[in-house]
């Protein structure tokens, strides 16, 4: 800001701005710090971690916890589920939204304002969670992959987004291409897709953030198909009984292990931390990227449907 | 505009007469029907539960086999006769979706009628054959040795799909034939003169048409859950007349003293962690207007950059993290312990003390950076020569955050008040589920979790239609405060918020 360009500094500005450089210094290390201790745990001889020894630096660096991960347990398997959800539902609910907010701002479509209501009642009201899951279960999306992606692909919110973006869009370049003998979804295609890219880009990110956080839907529909959890379910279930985790880690070690073998090679805690960092390691590597995206997208939705 | 598909010109106006409207409401109906509980045709056995519809046998084989696991085993019952069933059913939905095309197509010109029309016609021709031949199944589910055993009926759905077909059948002949839809008189030229096509109004309602259904499936659909309340509802039962208990579980719910109790302390705890919130909801405010106090632009986007993170992550990784720092072997615990400060760590996730206010923290870390977000953009649009001409007489730093900045915030603060009032009961159930423990479920259990927890995860003890009832309170008393809230909004502001 250059609000006080221009005007000498008082001592009461460098008192205030001492404080509030420290003020936000610390809550800026308050968000940062966990990430980095999580960090530091998986990366540092086991032993030490498992006491609680390594605090504020790595101590006996190895990347072995990584690596026994991925051999181990039923890891690979959510690894999969969760991708899986997140690029498939994240591209259909893109492609979804950006189609549906198109045809809606088309003024000649029959019952558009009935159409564009139903959808946008959605945000304000739901039946509430059992009749939702006894929804699913009817149609049977319980214990079913597809129960992850087919409900998600109609984003009300996103919908209204893309629709409040396309008609900021010049309407010339349409008509132009209407003129020119283009059909609707030619026109789609050719001219509003890779217009609205900017804001398919935005709801794209959002929507892959939440496929790859969202764990209360894999708990409700999957509870009989263990197959299918999702990676923050299983880091859940890790994180809550240990007695899924001893059995996890006799399975890495090939079964027959002494106590003095647990604690060398794997152990609990180790454990518990490593999946946490490969469940936030994702998040924190396209964060960079979604942060254009931020003010974006909060201020598109500051517009009313 | 100058929209509209090439052609478009010679596209012929009119829904096509009465009989093709006709048509098409009987279309829907036998729509409708196929994800109807009460009236799915393959419901051969008490055994297939009555709450599935003719849809969820179709989408779900397991629904018509898995009831018969055991019959199937001890020989009650052959597999072919259960694959015919299945198949049957298949085909009638086949029918009824090659209907519903036909209805679709019939919304175009005469050509594209009649197509639809015949469409429809060959559907509920097939419709109408197989719904006949199950009459054949019906028999033999009643012929077999030991029938007492797979609980033979003819299904109600079976006469019904039969009598949906036979009108159908009957409704698109007869606008075949009609004046709007048979070819005209005359010939060949005519028909050249006329391609196929679509209005533009249709073929856009019909391009939404697939999502608009979703919204349908997902949305609208799991309101006819409601019905669970209303009776006595056991996961494979059917929802039949004689379990119907009218009002006796929102009864219950104000008569039977451990639930009313229940009731009550998750009451308090929803609305004291909601209040927490909403007295403290000023906090983003601040966040964002001391942050814009910071005089040089690096350090102020590397802050906003970092404090926005934790919002990413789920909760499960928020309670990792509390896990890593709060455990008995965590970074706080060990170093109190090796400064000296304490003597013995102990698990502070594992206390049940102060839980609302430590709910309160984590939702704080998690969430100012990103809430403090819509506060830092409408700051930057506030006037900048409202600050240079207070400066002129002399204010004070914080006079003018108190006089240009924070009625410039008013507004956007106003909005979010409203929409957390209007959001009180509806907490979610993530972050307390995942801090829930022996120690604190007294006091963390919120109305979203504890309506999870009554109706899915008590084992044998889940109750369904209680927990739909606690669910209906909250989503009704959630609407009436948005109106409320709205209305509010509208009075004082001159602007709703929804």
């Amino acid at each position: 800001m250059t609000k006080h360009a221009g005007y000498k500094l008082t001592g009461g500005d460098i008192a205030f701005h001492t404080l509030n450089y420290a003020f936000f210094t610390l809550f800026s290390l308050a968000c940062l710090f966990p990430f980095y201790y999580l960090f530091i745990n998986t990366i540092s001889d086991n032993e030490l971690v498992r006491i609680g020894a390594v605090r504020l630096w790595p101590r006996g660096v190895h990347l072995g916890n990584y690596i026994k991960l991925l051999s181990v347990g039923d890891i690979g398997q959510a690894i999969l589920v969760t991708v899986g959800r997140s690029a498939l539902g994240t591209g259909l609910m893109a492609l979804a939204s950006a189609f549906m907010g198109y045809l809606v701002t088309k003024k000649e479509m029959f019952a558009r304002r009935m159409v564009y209501r139903a959808v946008v009642i959605t945000m304000y009201f739901n039946a509430g969670l059992i009749p939702w899951f006894l929804n699913m279960s009817m149609l049977g999306l319980t214990g079913n992959f597809w129960g992850y992606v087919i409900p998600s692909i109609v984003a009300p919110f996103n919908i209204i987004l893309v629709k409040t973006y396309i008609e900021s869009v010049p309407a010339e370049l349409e008509e132009s291409a209407a003129i020119d003998g283009a059909g609707y979804l030619r026109v789609f295609a050719r001219i509003i897709f890779p217009l609205s890219r900017p804001v398919l880009a935005t709801i794209a990110i959002f929507g892959a953030v939440g496929h790859w956080n969202s764990f209360t839907d894999s708990i409700i529909l999957m509870s009989s198909q263990p197959r299918l959890y999702t990676l923050q379910h299983r880091l859940y279930i890790y994180l809550t009984s240990t007695s899924n985790l001893g059995a996890l880690m006799s399975a890495g070690s090939g079964g027959a292990v002494t106590e003095a073998a647990i604690a060398s090679t794997l152990n609990m805690r180790t454990m518990q931390l490593t999946v946490a960092m490969v469940t936030i390691l994702p998040i924190l590597m396209v964060y960079p990227f979604m942060q254009r995206y931020f003010e974006k997208g909060i201020m598109i939705g500051a517009v009313k449907g | 505009m100058a929209m509209g598909l090439a052609g478009n010109k010679t596209v012929s106006r009119g829904r096509g007469g009465a009989l093709v409207i006709v048509y098409r409401a009987v279309v829907c109906a036998a729509l409708a029907l196929l994800f109807a509980p009460g009236v799915n045709p393959i419901r051969f056995s008490g055994l297939i539960s009555g709450n599935v519809s003719l849809f969820t046998c179709v989408v779900s084989r397991g629904a018509v086999l898995t009831p018969f696991t055991r019959a199937l085993m001890r020989g009650w019952i052959d597999a072919g006769l259960l694959n015919l069933v299945y198949f049957c059913g298949f085909a009638m939905a086949l029918a009824v979706a090659a209907m519903a095309v036909g209805g679709c197509v019939s919304l175009g010109n005469r050509p594209l009628r009649r197509l639809g029309c015949r469409a429809s016609l060959a559907g509920s021709a097939v419709g109408l054959f197989v719904s006949l031949a199950l009459r054949i199944v019906a028999g033999r589910f009643a012929a077999l040795e030991e029938s007492s055993r797979v609980d033979p009926l003819v299904p109600v759905g079976m006469l019904v799909f039969t009598a949906v077909f036979a009108i159908a059948a009957a409704m698109s002949a007869a606008a075949l034939l009609s004046q709007d839809v048979r070819r005209p008189r005359g010939s060949v030229q005519a028909e050249a003169a006329e391609p196929p096509a679509m209005p533009a109004k249709y073929s856009l309602f019909l391009m939404a048409l697939p999502f608009v259904a979703l919204i349908v499936v997902f949305s609208y659909m799991p309101l006819l859950g409601w019905r669970y309340a209303f009776y006595d509802y056991k996961p494979g039962y059917a929802l039949t007349a004689d379990r119907f208990v009218g009002l006796k579980w929102f009864a219950y719910l104000f008569q039977n003293a451990a639930t009313k109790a229940d009731i009550a302390r998750v009451m308090r705890n929803t609305l004291a962690m909601s209040g927490i919130g909403i007295a403290t909801s000023w906090l983003p405010m601040a966040f964002a207007v001391f942050l814009t106090e910071m005089n040089s632009a690096a350090p102020r986007k590397l802050v906003q950059g970092i404090t926005t993170i934790p919002n990413f992550i789920s909760w499960v990784l928020v309670y990792a993290v509390a896990f890593a720092l709060f455990s008995t072997e965590g970074f706080v615990n060990s170093t109190l312990m090796s400064l000296g400060l304490i003597a013995q760590g102990g698990n502070a996730l594992m206390s049940g003390a102060n839980i609302w206010l430590k709910m309160w923290l984590w939702g704080v870390w998690k969430g100012l950076g990103w809430s403090a977000i819509i506060y830092v953009a409408s700051i930057s649009g506030i006037d900048q020569q409202l600050y240079e001409a207070a400066s002129i007489d002399g204010a004070t730093r914080f006079g003018k955050m108190r006089h240009i900045t924070a009625p410039g915030l008013t507004p956007t603060y106003f909005v979010l008040l409203l929409l957390s009032i209007a959001n009180m009961l509806s907490n979610g159930m993530d972050q307390y589920l995942v801090f829930r423990n022996q120690m604190n479920k007294q006091t963390i259990e919120v109305l979203d979790l504890y309506v999870y927890t009554l109706g899915l995860a008590s084992g044998g003890n889940s109750n369904i239609s209680l927990a739909t009832v606690v669910g209906m309170f909250k989503s009704l008393v959630s609407v009436t405060l948005l109106f409320v809230a709205n209305r509010a909004s509208f009075l004082i502001r001159g602007e709703s918020i929804i």
